[in-house]
């Protein structure tokens, strides 16, 4: 079977042309979340908050050392220690040489008997009856160690002599294979070409520390047997995949006796969901709670939760041309990546009319926790961005607004082309980025504040500075998304899917699209999750996810409606009786609906509530849709912007930046 | 009844005879037994606790928080778990009238405390939650119920807070999520519709 990314061609799919003044809800202001009063009255659930009957807490040992491997183990005392119900070690043989899968289909190993960062979870996990217990029973854990050396620089890590990282996974080499989309070289245009013609050359090199998680919710999860069926509680954003992962690491119990609930994520982000190592933890619980018969959670503590890092741990090495009037001829990078990495100029490309870019990635292992995607994976690319406006506007004296601007465009071609494809395929003809820019700008004074770089000290001595950052708004939808929707016999609708809330409203979200695709009101149109995974929604439901979910909310809601108005102008066979056609004598393209009520286009005189149709046919209508939306990975160019500016003041004494505004 | 091993130290002490007990279920039939008229007195680690208006006693052990004991124990999942140090405000309730971390306090501590917890707040329709809302105060929602907590308690106190003072109140509650600049509309709107019956 191919797996390679599929690259669809530049479609206008089945979108309508976007007319926001014929919304009733969509884009309107003071549409009620409808998970609203749940959060705020403390009554809505997490999965830190589930607590089950004879319910055991696992917590598991943690590495001290960045690099090393276990040469034994003493867990005699811990096993000993009154409340501790399960004791289960690298070395039992349901786990030792086995790896499992993770949601994004890498494999870690399940209790390591090697550490590979400080912090790692590994060695020995310890179900207890309280996690206190737990945690004192690991204390009792006697390790003997073999230390070894460590490397926390990507660029120290691929020197020759470095020791290996990882040497079990990667042998001596610490050099990691690049995935998601990274290229090792990335060549556009003649980048020696563009250099010739610019007026300045700047060089620079910029470093990217780890940004831990920090998750709102520290990571936690619930799993529960009963008999040869499988519960789990996750507080993850990819439920439906727990199903496919738990069902490899036992393949004796099919996806069809496997549950998945999904409480509310609390702040996540991204972030772990993204790291196979954070599934390492289910796979204990699960083997835990089989052997002593009793559910068991996981958490991690904070300590636990800061090992992760956002992927955009790098160091770039910039080169850069550009002309007096502030046009960019050439960007050339070479970026050493953390663990994680993606293409660094990924948005010069899709979002500038840069004529030569050319990137090189380097993907390093070293000795620190693991880094994937928070808060958006084209972070590194945003950086990337951002440096080189504000590095070619400083080169040249020029403010970096307006060499984003001088810039703006689409894999090398300019703004007229952007406008042709928007007017093309029904989008508004606008310069978001210019507007986004000047708002801004308004915003923070900034043209009476700007100043070059260094170039204002304040009384206090400390330096201030101004800068300009931007980023594309999500463009691409991707996946598959499922849902259904159930008209009830009072006339209320349901949509009926499970989604992993990360907070954006996306519940909300779903309720006015349905509602404006139908013509109910949207108070009677609810989202109602499902306790179980069968018909998943794109997860998370955020960011470029929504992208889809929406698009398969807006085909729900018209094949709704034309269900609804079909059986409202036909009679129903019932086994008792046949119910009389609603509507008798009239086609469905005779009706409309408009705020939960049918009625008749010609004369909507002739109306009658959705409960009142519902509830005639004694039952309801049910009309699932399993609507796989075909919109992966499209390479439509950007159409929207975001923009932010920075006001910063920096104390170059510590050599820190405090971000002010 | 099983008298304590001499060479322990006895776990529970009879108050009127000095009598050692390995558990607290033979002294009190010691104490039924031999000192019948006399009160039987709580077993160690008892507390009795006043929250959102209903009485709880309860057994804890020394090392038990507060946010432990209302969250794991009693059922009351409003208040919650972030960064367990102190720092978050998640886990904020009402203790006698002060806003308080639950996971700094320990719970063998608050014996005889009357608690308040969001969802005695929500219980009572305190306008906060409406408006909290109303002005979407929250994405993921998790320090959602910590914040509510805080500002009902500054409420208490101050029926007509600046919005300074609800910013130097909320200061100790973070949200990851960055839903800050809503939180002082929703407290000022409560505020102003707590007023108004006093007002006329």
């Amino acid at each position: 079977m191919a797996t390679e990314p599929k690259i669809m061609p530049v479609n206008p799919m089945e979108h309508d042309k976007y007319i926001p003044e014929t919304f009733t809800v969509v884009g309107k202001r003071g549409v009620r979340r409808i998970d609203g009063q749940r959060k705020a009255s403390g009554k809505a659930v997490y999965t830190r908050d589930i607590n089950l009957p004879g319910m055991l807490h696992t917590r598991i040992f943690t590495s001290p050392y960045p690099n090393a491997r276990i040469k034994s183990m003493d867990t005699e005392k811990a096993e000993a220690l009154p409340g501790v119900r399960c004791v289960l070690r690298y070395d039992d043989p349901e786990i030792e040489g086995k790896k499992a899968a993770s949601t994004q289909g890498v494999e870690d190993e399940v209790l390591s008997r090697n550490a590979y960062f400080e912090g790692q979870q590994l060695g020995v996990a310890i179900a207890a009856d309280t996690e206190d217990i737990a945690n004192e029973a690991l204390s009792l854990v006697r390790i003997k160690w073999e230390q070894r050396p460590f490397v926390l620089d990507p660029v120290e890590a691929v020197a020759p002599d470095a020791p290996p990282t990882r040497p079990e996974w990667l042998g001596p080499s610490n050099k990691l294979p690049l995935f998601f989309g990274a290229d090792e070289a990335f060549r556009f245009g003649d980048v020696e070409k563009g250099f010739h013609e610019a007026d300045r050359i700047t060089e620079f090199k910029t470093r990217r520390r780890y940004n831990g998680c920090a998750d709102a919710e520290p990571l936690s999860g619930v799993v529960r047997w009963e008999g040869e069926c499988a519960e789990l509680w996750v507080h993850h954003q990819h439920p439906w995949e727990h199903k496919w992962v738990f069902h490899q690491w036992y393949p004796d119990t099919p996806m069809s006796k496997i549950k998945i609930n999904t409480p509310y994520n609390g702040g996540m982000f991204g972030g772990w969901n993204w790291v196979d190592y954070s599934m390492i933890p289910t796979y204990v619980s699960a083997i835990i709670a089989k052997r002593t018969g009793r559910p068991v959670k996981w958490v991690f503590n904070r300590r636990d939760d800061f090992t992760f890092g956002s992927m955009d741990a790098m160091q770039t090495e910039y080169k850069v041309g550009v002309k007096l009037d502030g046009t960019i001829t050439a960007v050339k990078v070479r970026t050493y990546f953390e663990q994680m990495a993606l293409e660094a100029v990924g948005h010069l490309f899709e979002n500038t009319r840069i004529p030569n870019l050319y990137s090189e990635t380097v993907l390093v292992q070293v000795n620190k926790g693991p880094t994937h995607a928070l808060r958006c994976e084209q972070q590194p690319a945003s950086s990337c961005l951002t440096h080189v406006f504000n590095h070619a506007a400083a080169a040249v004296g020029l403010d970096p607004t307006e060499v984003a601007l001088k810039n703006d465009g689409c894999e090398g071609r300019d703004m007229d082309y952007l406008a042709e494809f928007k007017r093309n395929n029904g989008f508004p003809v606008r310069d978001s980025l210019r507007e986004c820019i000047e708002a801004g700008k308004k915003a923070i004074d900034w043209d009476n504040k700007k100043h070059a770089p260094g170039g204002l000290k304040m009384p206090n001595g400390r330096m201030h500075g101004m800068s300009f950052t931007w980023t594309h708004e999500w463009d691409d939808g991707r996946g598959a998304a499922c849902a259904g929707l159930m008209v009830q016999p009072d006339g209320t609708v349901n949509i009926v899917g499970i989604r992993a809330d990360v907070g954006v409203n996306a519940e909300t979200t779903y309720c006015q699209i349905i509602a404006e695709e139908m013509g109910m009101r949207y108070e009677d149109v609810f989202f109602r999750n499902q306790d179980d995974v069968y018909l998943p929604l794109m997860t998370p439901d955020g960011s470029c996810n929504l992208v889809t979910n929406g698009y398969l909310m807006q085909k729900l809601g018209r094949m709704a409606k034309q269900k609804l108005l079909e059986m409202a102008t036909t009679s129903s066979n019932v086994i008792e009786y046949d119910v009389p056609a609603a509507f008798p004598g009239y086609a469905p393209e005779d009706l409309d609906v408009k705020e939960s009520v049918i009625f008749v286009k010609a004369d909507p005189t002739v109306r009658m509530s959705v409960g009142e149709v519902a509830l005639d046919i004694r039952g309801s209508i049910m009309r699932n849709k399993n609507d796989y939306a075909g919109i992966q990975h499209t390479a439509h160019p950007p159409v929207f912007v975001w923009a932010w500016h920075r006001q910063g003041r920096f104390g170059v004494e510590e050599g820190r930046a405090r971000l002010c505004r | 009844m099983k008298r304590q091993d001499s060479k322990k130290s006895p776990g529970f002490v009879c108050p009127y005879c000095s009598a050692g007990f390995d558990a607290y279920e033979a002294v009190r039939e010691h104490l039924l037994a031999k000192h019948s008229g006399q009160p039987v007195p709580e077993p160690p680690g008892t507390v009795t606790l006043t929250i959102n208006g209903q009485v709880y006693k309860q057994q804890v052990q020394p090392e038990w928080t507060l946010y432990y004991l209302i969250h794991d124990r009693l059922g009351f999942t409003g208040a919650k778990q972030m960064c367990d140090r102190g720092s978050c405000g998640s886990c904020t309730v009402i203790m006698d009238g002060r806003s308080i971390l639950s996971c700094m306090t320990l719970a063998i501590e608050c014996d005889g405390k009357r608690i308040e917890t969001v969802e005695g707040i929500a219980a009572q329709d305190h306008p906060l939650i409406e408006e909290y809302v109303k002005n979407h105060c929250m994405q993921c929602g998790y320090c959602t119920p910590g914040f509510v907590v805080t500002a009902k308690a500054l409420l208490d106190r101050n029926i007509d807070p600046t919005e300074e003072e609800i910013r130097e109140e909320l200061a100790g509650n973070l949200c990851r999520c960055g839903t800050y600049p809503q939180h002082p509309k929703a407290v000022l709107e409560a505020a102003r519709k707590l007023r108004v019956p006093l007002e006329k």
